[in-house]
């Protein structure tokens, strides 16, 4: 699919949250939100995967510094379907991101890249964004 | 300079509607909205200037465009708006923050929009695109 929206200087501070909601695709496979400073500086790689790399509704997340992949991590909650509307809240603080979920489900990322601030906001894949608020 | 605040491939097409949220600095002296398919290349250029008492319409193709003025400055410094911009095939309609519609001709005549610009004294809270 098309390179997805793209956000920049957002300046988001450590505190605050972004709320991003959007619809998946009905035939969704895959969709990523990537946070940081710019393509090569990621301090989230958000992938909620539901078909895709041999993967089956998994959450993947990741870091990417210096343009460098760090470790994966997976989380087993997937509260999403494809040919729906859902919404993420992203804060994150010195320690860590915390990525609230659909149904109430929540988790954190550690904050590997140590950024003051979320400048970069790009969404990927089988996700359309409807609408970005910072709170 | 401040940095400008910016959406790259957004996906407005004719018929949408974008809400923008956002806070008016107290010290503004103006700010800019601008939509369009990239830095150079603006459908609608929205500046609203308050040192001046106007609002401040063109277009952008590589130069400017003839300015539109309008007086119906209805927000100030310090106050949280919210701009609703329609994207019709022949004019952009702006609502300002009092309801008063502004319209602009979509003189580049594209029928999609992909950027997104904001900057001067506006920090924006959240946009939506319907």
């Amino acid at each position: 699919s098309a390179q997805g929206l793209v956000a920049n200087n957002l300046n988001l501070k450590p505190g605050e949250c972004l709320r991003v909601r959007g619809e998946v695709a009905p035939d969704a496979k895959s969709f990523v939100l990537n946070l940081g400073k710019d393509s090569n500086n990621l301090c989230l790689h958000f992938n909620p995967r539901f078909d895709a790399h041999g993967d089956v509704n998994v959450i993947v997340c990741n870091s990417k510094d210096g343009g460098a992949w760090g470790t994966e991590q997976r989380e087993s909650v997937f509260p999403f379907q494809p040919g729906s509307v859902v919404e993420v809240c992203i804060s994150f603080d010195q320690a860590d991101l915390s990525i609230k979920l659909p149904d109430g489900y929540s988790f954190k990322f550690p904050n590997r890249l140590d950024l003051e601030a979320i400048s970069y906001m790009a969404a990927d894949g089988d996700f359309k964004v409807k609408c970005v608020a910072f709170e | 300079a401040q940095e400008e605040f910016e959406i790259k491939n957004m996906d407005m097409k004719l018929g949408a509607t974008l809400k923008i949220k956002g806070k008016i600095a107290n010290d503004a002296v103006g700010f800019v909205i601008n939509l369009g398919q990239g830095a150079e290349k603006l459908n609608l250029h929205f500046n609203p200037r308050f040192n001046e008492s106007t609002i401040v319409c063109n277009s952008r193709d590589g130069s400017w465009g003839q300015e539109q003025r309008s007086n119906h400055l209805c927000f100030s410094p310090g106050s949280e708006v919210k701009f609703t911009v329609t994207f019709e095939n022949k004019q952009f309609k702006v609502t300002l923050p009092d309801g008063h519609v502004l319209t602009f001709p979509n003189r580049l005549g594209h029928s999609h929009l992909s950027y997104l610009g904001v900057k001067g004294g506006f920090k924006i809270s959240s946009f939506k695109l319907d």
